[in-house]
């Protein structure tokens, strides 16, 4: 545990196969782990019912208990946006909505949530690499700024039988998205080679932002309808359950 | 190369399965005897038809073709060209004329004696890919190179004519030159080392007019085409005792494809052994005997997994890292020892008659 | 392939005229520039990442000027530079979506390109890729696919783009092309660009087996007078300029932690290196082991380059 590095870089052997497993940003080899990629190393504790050896990842991002560590008075934000988590089978995104059809919605990912981060509880630090989320998702609302980006995101689907969970045969898209909608979702498949593919069908996951007809944010009321403050008049969406 | 090239960066051979690609894998790396799926021992080359002046139209023209129908045809152009100095050589010419101060060569316009690379063009057309994709760049500059690199050693007697090698032999006065285009319409997938014997014989049946003009007069050729002169020439050892002197004082190199697949060294492979190769080599046999290597490597690494203890995500994965220095210096040795393969491929090759 | 979207310069060189007055009173042989180095020492290299704020990855390599270019921007005697040295920039763009046309892919599908900017080179390039800058980009491909972690990263493109800044000439200004001519400076390129585009990749926080670093060595004669008793000598991490004549050179892509080649490019002839009596070696393995023993140097500096730019990121 001691001669573990604080930080790696690419090719730095961090520790014996005997002593932890490798986590990500970790390759094998000769029974041996090591780095395979540039950051701070941590050693997760084992958990007793499942291993009975600590992991060892290298991350690519401060988590929140690493920033605790290291200097407060650091913003945790970088100087620029990345985007390399890949989407995985299970993990939630946040996408925005650039087509809606009759069977199906064709959405593009703006952001993979980090599942570490999240049992952090966090909310500022949720997502991974893409670091100023913020920014991104009220751009993303912009209907002005669509496109032009698309190109460098990964786009996935959400067909009309993932969109919910109950009354799968009454699904009218128009009524559940709208495009520039912002929607959480979780994935269920690497799809084909343009695609991904996205359920929407549980209660925390849907449409979190969107703006009215009017160009006004509006707010949930219930799970299926958002009012535009301004205006009052309400909106039909597949909307998720706010936290 | 090339096959394995497209695989590797998209995904793996398309039209084998990983069970396959392991299966494959496995049988090549068997210690001392591989089993290859057709059968052949490591160092034997698939049979092979050639034959060679082809295409009336052209200097020099050959055909190969392996049994399963792959086939490459190479034919070889030469036209005269007017000599343009580049300009930073342009500057010490005529600073040797005008001063002795950078008279290093002792005779002006050295440049004119010794040719230039770009003399030698090469292009190579493959089905799928366009004329500037990187793929058919690649393999063309790869032969181009080893073709203007081979130098001839100068103390091979009847070598007088090739001093500087091919480029040398390209220039015909200090304004005028050969260029020499080589080209290849390919009909199917080539793969390189057959593309490489197929312009090897093109060259070597390759002929050039023969100079009635001298010195520095604008070139001036006889057209009698009987009288011609062989771009690489042959000393006249009679041609029935193929396997005395060698007919040739200086030959176009052959490059040659070679894998490593576990602890074996394996010549001439096909495009689904590549496919699941540790390391693929090319390599340009010059002279034979004296080691005048001109190899370009393209290696890919082992797909070796060990520890166990990782997990095992289906069958066959691909391949990462590197190869040991060892077995690149292996590899070589096979080609270029004593005896070794390279010299074997030269041999064979004088055997092919060339009208 | 004409390009015919600009107007473009003349093909030729594009240099001032130097009179041969000026150049007979410096001597030729004088502004020849000469190696102060030893024959295996490095030359210093620079080398920072994460310059290219919109890039995911991205680094700037520069090579240390050799001695006499030195000299000669302190005190100008011709206006021709005797030598030049490498500088190159790389981004990575990625890991992002291929393009709709393209088929499925399991693994990260890498494309790169080298490019000469139109002044890097003392003969003009042009604007569109030419047949060697495609042949080096196959070459540093070969160089990083070995090394980066490709299963990884299903479904996605990684595009590396280099930028030849300043390109090493294949030999001194002055000096005609000989019969070993070859374009030995594209192998100092190709090292350069392996070792800072392993950097940008180690930016990005692409998954690597390991830091993969470019080294050269060639077999130079450097003697004047043709005598054939000079045998070349090998040297580590040579600027063309600096010599009369290379037999051979090699490049190779090293990752020192394995022990591994992911690349190897030879070419020339190496029989007649002088080695020791005792050396067991052939020719080209000492020129492999020699350019192994450069890229280990570049490695140094690769990975304080990688650490410095984790300080930065998660200082």
């Amino acid at each position: 545990m001691a001669s573990l590095p604080p930080i790696a870089i690419p090719g730095q052997r961090l520790g014996p196969l005997s002593t932890y497993s490798a986590g990500p940003g970790t390759h094998v080899q000769q029974s041996f782990i090591y780095a395979s990629i540039a950051g701070p190393v941590v050693a997760d504790p084992a958990q007793p019912k499942s291993q009975t050896r600590p992991t060892l990842r290298v991350s690519r991002v401060i988590s929140s208990k690493d920033q605790a560590s290291s200097n407060p008075a650091v913003p945790a934000v970088m100087s620029k946006p990345r985007y390399n988590t890949l989407p995985a089978v299970d993990s939630i995104v946040l996408a925005r909505v650039t087509r809606v059809q009759k069977r199906q919605a064709t959405v593009s990912i703006l952001v993979v949530v980090d599942e570490s981060a999240t049992q952090s509880q966090d909310q500022s630090r949720t997502a991974s690499d893409n670091d100023n989320v913020a920014s991104i998702l009220t751009s993303a609302a912009n209907p002005e700024n669509h496109s032009s980006t698309d190109e460098l995101r990964f786009q996935a689907l959400i067909r009309k039988e993932d969109v919910r969970a109950v009354e799968k045969d009454r699904v009218v898209m128009d009524e559940m998205f709208r495009v520039g909608d912002i929607v959480r979702g979780s994935v269920i498949s690497l799809g084909d080679q343009s695609f991904y593919y996205i359920t929407t069908a549980r209660n925390d996951l849907g449409v979190v932002m969107a703006r009215s007809d009017a160009g006004n944010m509006m707010f949930p009321v219930s799970w299926k309808e958002m009012r535009d403050p301004v205006t009052g008049t309400g909106e039909q969406r597949k909307v998720a359950r706010p936290f | 190369m090339s096959s394995q090239r497209q695989a590797s960066s998209a995904s793996q051979v398309p039209h084998l399965s990983p069970a396959e690609l392991s299966y494959l894998y496995t049988s090549l790396s068997l210690p001392k005897n591989p089993i290859r799926p057709d059968g052949r021992s490591p160092t034997q080359f698939r049979p092979l038809s050639a034959e060679t002046t082809i295409l009336p139209g052209t200097n020099g023209s050959a055909r190969i073709g392996f049994a399963d129908g792959t086939q490459a045809i190479v034919g070889v152009k030469a036209e005269v060209e007017k000599t343009v100095l580049a300009a930073d050589t342009l500057d010490s010419r005529s600073l040797a004329q005008h001063g002795d101060a950078l008279n290093r060569e002792g005779e002006e316009g050295s440049a004119a004696v010794s040719g230039q690379g770009e003399w030698v063009q090469m292009s190579i057309e493959i089905p799928g890919f366009r004329d500037d994709d990187a793929l058919p760049v690649f393999l063309s500059e790869m032969m181009r190179e080893s073709l203007v690199g081979s130098v001839a050693g100068g103390d091979v007697d009847g070598a007088k004519e090739m001093a500087g090698g091919l480029k040398g032999r390209l220039v015909i006065n200090k304004r005028w030159h050969w260029r020499l285009s080589c080209f290849s319409p390919n009909l199917s997938h080539t793969p390189s080392p057959l593309l490489s014997l197929t312009t090897h014989l093109a060259l070597l049946s390759t002929k050039l007019p023969k100079l009635k003009s001298t010195g520095e007069e604008d070139p001036f050729f006889d057209d009698d085409w009987a009288a011609a002169e062989y771009l690489y020439p042959r000393s006249n050892t009679s041609k029935s005792s193929l396997s005395a002197a060698p007919s040739y004082p200086v030959r176009p190199p052959v490059t040659l494809l070679v894998i490593a697949v576990g602890e074996n060294v394996i010549f001439d492979p096909n495009r689904e052994e590549i496919a699941v190769a540790d390391a693929v080599l090319a390599i340009s046999p010059g002279i034979p005997n004296s080691e005048n290597v001109n190899m370009l490597g393209a290696t890919a690494g082992p797909g070796e997994e060990s520890g166990g203890q990782e997990e095992v995500e289906g069958v066959w994965r691909p391949r990462r890292g590197g190869v040991k220095r060892s077995v690149i210096a292996r590899m070589v040795k096979t080609v270029l020892g004593k005896g070794g393969v390279g010299e074997e491929v030269l041999e064979g090759l004088e055997g092919v008659e060339v009208q | 392939m004409a390009d015919r979207r600009r107007i473009n310069g003349p093909p030729g060189g594009t240099r001032p005229p130097v009179f041969a007055s000026l150049q007979e009173s410096s001597t030729g042989v004088a502004n020849r520039a000469q190696r102060q180095r030893q024959p295996t020492e490095l030359r210093k290299i620079f080398l920072k990442t994460g310059l290219i704020p919109t890039a995911s990855g991205s680094s700037y390599l520069e090579f240390e000027p050799s001695a006499s270019l030195a000299a000669a921007r302190s005190n100008p005697k011709s206006l021709i530079p005797p030598s030049s040295a490498l500088k190159l920039a790389c981004t990575v763009h990625g890991p992002k979506p291929l393009p709709r046309s393209a088929a499925f892919s399991p693994n990260l599908v890498l494309t790169t390109h080298v490019k000469y900017a139109p002044f890097a080179a003392r003969k003009r390039k042009g604007h569109i890729r030419d047949a060697s800058e495609r042949d080096l980009g196959v070459h540093l491909e070969t160089a990083l696919r070995g090394a980066i972690i490709a299963e990884r990263w299903p479904k996605s493109g990684l595009d590396i783009t280099l930028t030849i800044i300043e390109a090493e000439d294949d030999r001194w200004w002055g000096d005609a092309p000989d019969s070993h001519d070859a374009s030995w400076g594209m192998m100092n390129v190709l090292a350069g660009c392996i070792t800072a585009a392993s950097a940008a990749i180690a930016d990005a926080h692409i998954d690597c087996l390991d830091l993969v670093s470019g080294g050269v060595a060639a077999l130079v004669s450097d003697d004047s007078s043709q005598s054939a008793s000079s045998a070349p000598r090998l040297m580590l991490d040579i600027d063309p300029a600096e010599h009369r004549s290379i037999l051979s050179a090699c490049v190779v892509a090293y990752m020192p932690a394995r022990d591994e080649i992911t690349e190897l490019w030879l070419k020339g002839d190496s029989s007649r290196a002088a080695l020791d009596k005792n050396d067991g070696r052939t020719g080209h393995e000492a020129l492999i082991d020699g350019a192994v023993d450069a890229a280990r140097g570049a490695n140094t500096v690769l990975a304080e380059a990688v650490r410095e730019s984790i300080a930065r990121s998660f200082a």
